[in-house]
């Protein structure tokens, strides 16, 4: 089935655009950069990207004056581009979470389920269409029932590609109403699993092959307007790279570096914290909860989330001095395992996965929370350095 | 000769003589296999792969393993060491019912515990000593009739309640075994199911066994004083907790009593299981009129208590499956058609309709028995028994056992060598 142009424009990021635009895709990029900017709506162009990358940097989740016109799929292609010329992590974060958002606020302002049901084609999910809509089931709103109805069901393997990494507990399979393989899904939510589609799509990783991207430098630098672009881009991100730079350094108290001594959920959360890649909700309460219960002082805390799209030092701080009051006890391994942010198998971590206490792999004690994690990893730092020190004083002698 | 000895020589005779009759596994060449030789000193040898079913079968002929495996996970290079190197291409969805992960009342007549720390023994399944607290506990897993019908039960629930019906997955695409011991295990093959993540499968996992859900997101909430429940107008587990809730308040006053005091499970005090009766009816009414959505006024039943009774409930459905089997992506499986090196029982392939009349320790169908050496002459052996205590066995309709230290027994041939594998008893 073909998909209108029109959606292409709108939605550059569809499988079809190569069909729709093949005559770009035949082209080098050094080709299509020059070409490009050399027609008329050249400076239209640039100003559309342009207004990306800063609304990025400045942490809009929309753009006032966004148009889905034919130069949008220029705009998502030129990006593709910048993106790789650029090859900073936190950059493509912030413009793959903003994009994402984009689109989703498009795909929900247009609320037409024809058109939901092509993307959902082009991207080669499986979907059913329902009309009129099919009730799953009830909810409770404010003391009286509504009945839950939709006129989309999705295959259960594509929900789960999309939805796994969410990570939302509503959005687990296990809460949702599934039937003969698919599941029952709101237009709004399906648009949600569009948008992380998008975002995961921009979310190139730097690139290993830094000769090819020094070739492909060389090869575009020579084009004025590329050039322009990149050192705009590059003076705006210069201008706030501080606001964004994760600068969070373990100082406190006994000034100890306690980044060896964390367990592997804490260290993935603190490594998307340093790609500027969101936090779910329940990835930022436990490293909030985790972080406070060793004791960290609150701004620490708070810089942590300075890279997060949507940081505002205010709210952060204000949260993180409620979270301290509280004295909340972060979650434990089941917890974190059942909301799958246990990261033992990914990082082979001996101490999570062995446990800890004997030698004898029967008698050996299952770690059951990541504060246990840094504390036996503290008691075998000192037992070491005593160890260390007793040879060094045997020496002396 | 040692029994070790004896035992090796009996599977490799096994191997040979069956060549033909064991099946394969499907995408052979991309599979990992592995096994564990008789030896204890030695570990699981893996990271093999065979060029044909016939080389695999002659190796195990030869060889004559305690156990075998292959991988549910496709390589490029399966004989590769290092798990990076071997070329993942996927893996099929496994699922591991085993009755050694889970509670079953006939475990209190035949499996025995021994602390390590403080010596104390018993019968049943604990998972830290009653008396001094730790976790060092020896057991001695035994096999019944019971537990082989229980996990059949949860194995079927799993095929029909779940994967068919939820899932839509196609009963030609699975295979199922009976493990050779306690267990069944159920494979998917499915091209898109076999490029699933871990994370992903937990998802399913969690789907299968009920783990993990919430009762208040699925709907159990208090509103201004009153309690709501689920929609059973629904799919999904709304849907199967309000079904099964109806279908216990339907039984009998005596079996719902003895259902909500279930220790494992429910665990109501008579005070409150008799609050629960008194209203039974008025569930009952409030489900077949659908107003279910607000649940029943009983006394002492507040949050708590629902959702402790739900949460029963939710035991009740969900399926016990071993979930790290389910979302490991590199684990060996039992390989179809060899034998348990703890039973010397067959791993038996069976097909779903096959289920219903299944019965491992007595089953009528020759093609299906997992009991191989089953002797058609008549032989015995004299054995002497080893453990303190070593519970009754009924194998073939008739009941072996209880043995105790010391005693000197004489069992048929398959008997012996199942007393042999348990490491129960020794020849003389």
């Amino acid at each position: 089935m073909s998909i209108p142009t029109e959606l292409i424009n709108r939605y550059p990021w569809l499988p079809s655009l190569k069909k729709h635009y093949f005559e770009i895709a035949s082209r080098s990029p050094s080709i299509f950069i020059s070409e490009v900017f050399s027609k008329d709506f050249g400076s239209d162009l640039k100003e559309r990207l342009l207004d990306l990358f800063e609304a990025a940097f400045d942490n809009l989740e929309e753009i006032s004056d966004y148009k889905s016109d034919r130069l949008n799929v220029y705009v998502y292609l030129l990006l593709n581009i910048f993106l790789y010329a650029l090859d900073n992590q936190l950059i493509t974060n912030r413009l793959a979470n903003l994009y994402s958002k984009i689109t989703y606020n498009e795909l929900t302002k247009e609320n037409n389920d024809a058109n939901l049901y092509n993307i959902c084609q082009d991207l080669g999910l499986k979907i059913r269409y329902y009309e009129p809509p099919i009730n799953y089931g009830l909810n409770i709103v404010k003391d009286h029932h509504q009945k839950l109805e939709t006129n989309f069901t999705i295959h259960f393997i594509d929900y789960l590609r999309l939805a796994s990494n969410l990570r939302d507990e509503y959005r687990k399979l296990v809460h949702n109403s599934l039937l003969e393989g698919y599941v029952f899904i709101q237009n709004k939510r399906l648009i949600r699993l569009i948008q992380e589609y998008v975002r995961n799509r921009l979310l190139i990783k730097e690139t290993e092959d830094k000769a090819s991207l020094k070739a492909f430098l060389s090869d575009v630098s020579e084009i004025k307007d590329f050039k322009e672009i990149i050192d705009k881009i590059l003076n705006a991100w210069t201008e706030r790279k501080e606001e964004f730079e994760y600068t969070f350094k373990i100082d406190f108290e006994s000034k100890e570096d306690l980044l060896t001594l964390y367990p592997p959920c804490v260290k993935e959360i603190l490594k998307k914290t340093q790609e500027g890649q969101n936090l779910i909700h329940n990835e930022r309460l436990f490293i909030v909860w985790f972080l406070l219960a060793l004791d960290y002082p609150v701004e620490k805390v708070v810089d942590l989330f300075s890279t997060m799209p949507d940081f505002d030092r205010e709210k952060t701080t204000y949260q993180v001095n409620f979270a301290k009051k509280k004295k909340y006890i972060p979650y434990k391994c089941l917890t974190l395992k059942s909301l799958n942010l246990c990261f033992a198998a990914n990082y082979k971590d001996k101490l999570c996965l062995e446990g800890y206490g004997s030698v004898e792999p029967s008698e050996r004690k299952k770690l059951a929370h990541p504060l246990s994690y840094t504390r036996i990893k503290q008691y075998r730092a000192s037992k070491e350095e005593y160890y260390k020190n007793r040879e060094v004083d045997e020496v002396n002698e | 000769m040692s029994d070790i000895s004896y035992l090796k020589r009996l599977f490799r005779t096994y191997y040979k003589e069956k060549r033909s009759e064991i099946p394969t596994v499907s995408l052979f060449y991309h599979r990992e296999f592995g096994y564990i030789p008789w030896d204890k000193k030695i570990m699981m040898k893996r990271h093999m792969s065979f060029k044909s079913q016939d080389s695999i079968t002659k190796h195990l002929g030869n060889e004559g393993p305690r156990h075998v495996y292959s991988s549910g996970a496709l390589y490029t290079q399966p004989e590769i060491q290092d798990m990076d190197g071997k070329g993942y291409q996927g893996c099929d969805f496994i699922v591991d019912i085993d009755v050694d992960h889970f509670y079953t009342p006939c475990k209190e007549d035949h499996d025995f515990w021994y602390c390590k720390e403080c010596g104390k023994s018993g019968l049943g399944m604990v998972h830290k000593c009653p008396k001094c607290g730790k976790s060092k506990i020896k057991t001695s897993a035994w096999i019944c009739e019971k537990c082989l019908d229980t996990a059949k039960r949860e194995i079927i629930k799993l095929i029909y309640d779940f994967l068919v019906s939820d899932f839509g997955i196609s009963i030609s695409q699975m295979r199922i075994a009976f493990s050779g011991h306690r267990g069944y295990h159920l494979k998917i093959e499915n091209e898109q199911i076999r490029n699933l993540h871990s994370n992903e499968r937990r998802e399913i996992a969690d789907y299968i066994s009920g783990e993990n859900i919430s009762l208040e997101i699925l709907g159990l909430q208090e509103k201004s004083g009153t309690i709501y429940s689920f929609s059973g107008d629904t799919y999904g587990w709304a849907k199967k907790i309000i079904r099964k809730t109806y279908e216990i308040l339907k039984k009998p006053n005596s079996e719902i009593q003895e259902l909500l005091s279930e220790k494992e499970k429910f665990d109501f005090n008579k005070n409150y299981i008799k609050s629960f009766l008194n209203s039974k009816q008025d569930f009952i009414d409030k489900i077949a009129d659908n107003k279910y959505f607000i649940l029943p006024s009983i006394e002492g039943f507040g949050m708590t208590n629902w959702r402790k009774f739900f949460t029963g409930i939710v035991h009740e459905v969900g399926v016990e499956i071993d979930t790290p089997v389910t979302i490991d992506i590199h684990r060996l499986i039992r390989y179809p058609g060899s034998l348990h090196g703890k039973t010397g029982f067959k791993v038996q392939e069976i097909f779903p309709d096959e289920l219903d009349d299944f019965n491992p320790l007595d089953e009528v169908n020759e093609k299906l028995d997992p009991i191989v050496f089953e002797s058609k002459v008549q032989t015995t052996q004299k054995l002497e028994v080893l453990e303190a205590q070593v519970p009754a066995t009924k194998i073939k309709g008739k009941t072996y056992g209880p043995y105790t230290k010391g005693e000197i027994i004489e069992v048929p041939h398959h008997i012996a060598i199942f007393l042999l594998c348990k490491e129960v008893v020794k020849t003389i």
